[in-house]
């Protein structure tokens, strides 16, 4: 079903209604329409992918914020005030005085208007507030929230530095690279019905497409940094990409068998009116396209081309400055995407949970109905980057490349080919056409043996029990000895190569 | 080798039991799950789900009503700072050591072999080859002699009697029970503290019949006493100190060991003083006992009587030979 706010139809019918009479009696007034359907685009564009730009923020603060809690401190508690602070009048070390031409004078004003209106709130507790980063009336709302901001300003005034032997043209091509594959990601992700930036037919084929683009970079910048840490990690980046890239491929071809079509927005509203999210109809696939986003993305624990404890910083340890930091940013606009692609695929895009059931309550479905699908999409998301992403990241330890290598090939992918045939089967056999219904109640096509909704259900529970299962595979027969380490398991001396 | 059931490789342990512990870790820093679950909040962080790891104190610190342990007992800690804001956020529990111990909370973390701690010997196995002085690169271990009882000892010894024998202005060595009993319960690794000597030393004056007349080493008092309550001591068994202020755990000298005599155990305590000569470790302080590793101190012992025994019978041989060849 299609969200209730329509921003995209807003705009286009705004410069429809705008453009035209503007353009009458000009030489361009036969292409008005064209001139206020691309000026229409171009406003959706911008605003769609600053909206998904600037969100942003919030998992970089949900990451320092977790990891701030595992390791026992508060994090970056930076505030935003800390820009115009100061005790006495001064503000924050004058840094407006040092801009050429006297530019720097309205921030100056500003700052003291700032000073003045959101100052210290009582001159004993002002060094206080301000060495603890406090805002104004000595609290602080969301500590840190602007750190990302800070770092990005510190990023823009440091020097350029390119090693003396590298290959000048690659290495300064290579950031782009991969920067443009991956904003060029966010132009095919919906926040909702009625707010997405460019909608082709085939997006999922293009997002497959376009997030391969930037190993490439990343081997690029491995080998033209001419080091040997960034050629390493440049050439494990390589050497992991076809282990998980087939098992996401083929987990992509299964949603796309399952939901019938190669496109995301159409996937998704095949989930609500089918019924059921696809996160309950493939469990498996959903766990498949995390490991592999997982890996896609170089996180925790696939983190191999960038294993700090071993490279340095991977293949991007001879960048600084900004370059670094678009290279930061990159990596985690790529994960970002990948939560939602994982929102779109598994857990039904911009509908609320049991919408179907829930819309049909009077008075609180139609206050269910009212909240903003951008706003579902966004919060499931940051779910899924807090659980999946930042939750894996502080928990596993990274695995060697032949471990990924094996993983990828011997269970990644035939549990990937399992999905695609069970996939086709669900499709073929399970599903009910005719059941589909796109309206707020949606459709019931995943009913079988007369008990609705019977397929997701089993589905589910059967996976779920197989992973419990997993869970509780415990070694009771473990030797409950306190543990002393007085014997070696192969005393030295005694190793001879070639006998056992 | 003795391994924490959660130390094995399986999707239990490697998968799920982190993903556990980080969501306990950061479950508990926000008191309003940790007074909604209140005991049950544990959930094993504080290993109340395998109290048999515990020694009496650690399990009576990591019980459910435990102030240590129990965020709702807690009337003040201060490792639990709070903010203006968020009075219900509060800052991870640490250790709280030395009343909590890691290895009593986190067992799984011990695994065999991952720690070089302080040095510990099997004096008992230990050859004095010396490979180990040789292969400390800081020199920080120093041989020495000690008087001990002779392990391949008298008459009635189990490696076949091969030993010494009691003779005047040797040592000797009578057997301490109370003291004997105690060490099968002595955990070298929780105790911090000497190995309790189960043996009282004596300088043998006179021997006549079964009696032998002794001066002990800790009274300086003379008494006769039957030799069968004697063991054989000498004063000249291999024994050591280690200046651990010099040691950096590098554990090569527990490589160069071909006895598997030398070890670096788990502990990680204990190695402090106000001196630097409490750095210096007697023999005492590295003592391993046999008790943790009895088979394999019986296999090198049997071996050395054996070696021995193979020694006599060819020098009795030998000697025949001579005297056969002189006759």
């Amino acid at each position: 079903m299609d969200d209730k706010y329509d921003l995209r139809g807003l705009i286009f019918s705004t410069f429809d209604d705008l453009i035209p009479p503007l353009l009458d009696g000009t030489p361009l007034e036969e292409s008005a329409d064209s001139i206020a359907f691309g000026a229409a685009t171009f406003a959706a564009v911008n605003i769609v992918f600053l909206m998904l730009f600037f969100s942003q923020f919030a998992i970089l603060w949900i990451e320092r914020k977790a990891v701030a809690r595992m390791n026992d401190r508060r994090g970056a508690t930076t505030a935003l005030r800390s820009l115009w602070v100061g005790e006495n009048g001064v503000t924050a070390g004058e840094w407006w005085n040092m801009l050429p031409f006297g530019l720097g004078k309205p921030i100056g004003s500003l700052n003291k208007w700032l000073n003045n209106r959101f100052g210290n709130r009582d001159e004993t507790f002002a060094t206080v507030d301000r060495v603890n980063n406090r805002s104004w009336m000595g609290y602080s709302i969301f500590p840190g929230f602007f750190q990302n901001v800070a770092d990005g300003m510190k990023f823009l005034v440091k020097e350029h530095m390119v090693p003396q032997r590298a290959d000048r043209l690659i290495f300064e091509v290579s950031p782009f690279l991969i920067v443009s594959s991956t904003l060029l990601i966010l132009g095919i992700i919906p926040l909702s019905s009625g707010m997405y930036a460019t909608n082709p037919d085939l997006s999922i084929l293009y997002a497959i497409a376009i997030f391969g683009i930037a190993p490439i970079g990343v081997f690029f910048a491995g080998w033209s940094s001419n080091n040997k840490y960034t050629l390493i990690g440049g050439i494990r980046s390589a050497a992991q990409l076809t282990a998980y890239e087939i098992p996401l491929l083929l987990t992509l071809l299964s949603v796309a068998i399952l939901t019938g079509t190669f496109n995301i927005i159409e996937s998704i509203h095949f989930q609500h009116s089918a019924g059921a999210w696809n996160l309950f109809l493939m469990p498996l696939g959903a766990g498949l396209f995390l490991l592999t986003m997982i890996a896609e993305v170089e996180r925790v624990p696939f983190d191999m081309p960038e294993a700090e404890a071993e490279l340095v910083e991977g293949w991007w340890t001879e960048y600084g400055g900004m370059r670094f930091g678009m290279l930061f940013m990159a990596e985690y606009i790529r994960t970002y995407a990948a939560c939602f692609l994982f929102t779109h695929f598994f857990l039904g895009g911009w509908h609320l949970p049991f919408q179907g059931l829930i819309s049909q309550v009077p008075l609180l479905g139609d206050l269910y109905l009212l909240i903003p699908g951008a706003i579902v999409v966004l919060l499931k998301s940051w779910l899924v980057f807090l659980l999946v992403f930042v939750w894996a990241r502080f928990s596993l330890a990274r695995i060697r490349t032949d471990q990924i290598l094996e993983f990828g090939w011997r269970i990644l992918l035939p549990l990937a080919v399992l999905q695609v045939v069970l996939a086709g089967i669900y499709r073929l056999y399970l599903f009910d056409p005719t059941a589909m219904k796109d309206t707020a109640a949606g459709g019931w096509a995943w009913n079988a043996m007369g008990i609705p909704m019977f397929v997701p259900i089993i589905t589910t529970a059967i996976w779920l029990g197989i992973f419990v299962l997993f869970l509780n595979d415990e070694d009771k027969s473990g030797n409950t000895e306190r543990m002393f380490h007085v014997y070696t398991e192969k005393p030295a001396g005694t190793y001879v190569p070639g006998q056992e | 080798m003795p391994m924490h059931p959660h130390a094995k490789p399986n999707f239990r342990n490697l998968f799920w039991y982190p993903f556990k512990i980080t969501l306990i870790t950061a479950l508990r820093t926000f008191p309003i799950f940790g007074k909604l679950f209140g005991k049950r909040l544990g959930m094993g962080y504080h290993n109340t789900s395998h109290p048999e790891f515990l020694d009496d104190g650690s399990k009576a610190r990591a019980s459910k009503n435990s102030s240590f342990n129990d965020i709702s007992q807690q009337e003040f800690a201060p490792d639990r700072v709070t903010s203006d804001l968020f009075p219900t956020l509060w800052k991870p529990q640490t250790v709280q050591y030395p009343y909590e111990r890691l290895e009593d909370m986190e067992p799984w973390l011990f695994v065999p072999g991952n720690y070089n701690g302080r040095i510990g010997v099997i004096w008992e196995t230990c050859t004095a080859c010396k490979l180990c002085v040789t292969a400390c690169p800081n020199d920080c271990l120093h041989m020495t002699t000690e008087l001990r009882v002779d392990v391949l000892d008298g008459a009635d010894g189990e490696h076949g009697g091969l030993g010494a024998e009691l003779e005047i202005g040797g040592y000797a060595a009578q057997l301490i029970p109370e003291v004997a009993d105690t060490l099968d319960d002595f955990n070298h690794v929780t105790a911090h503290a000497d190995t309790p000597d189960q043996w009282r030393f004596a300088e043998v004056l006179d021997l006549s019949g079964g009696t032998a007349t002794v001066r002990w080493n800790d009274s300086g008092m003379e008494q006769d006493i039957a030799q069968s309550e004697l063991f054989v001591a000498d004063d000249q068994i291999v024994s050591g100190r280690i200046d651990l202020g010099r040691c950096m755990f590098c554990g090569l000298c527990m490589e160069a060991c071909g006895f598997t005599s030398f070890f670096m155990t788990n502990e990680y305590d204990g190695m402090s003083g106000f001196t630097r000569q409490d750095l210096w470790f007697d023999a005492s302080r590295t003592r391993v006992l046999p008790s943790v590793h009895q088979e394999a101190v019986d296999a090198e012992l049997a071996k050395r009587a054996n070696k021995e025994r193979d020694k006599r019978a060819r020098k009795a041989a030998k000697a025949k030979a001579a005297a056969e060849d002189g006759a």
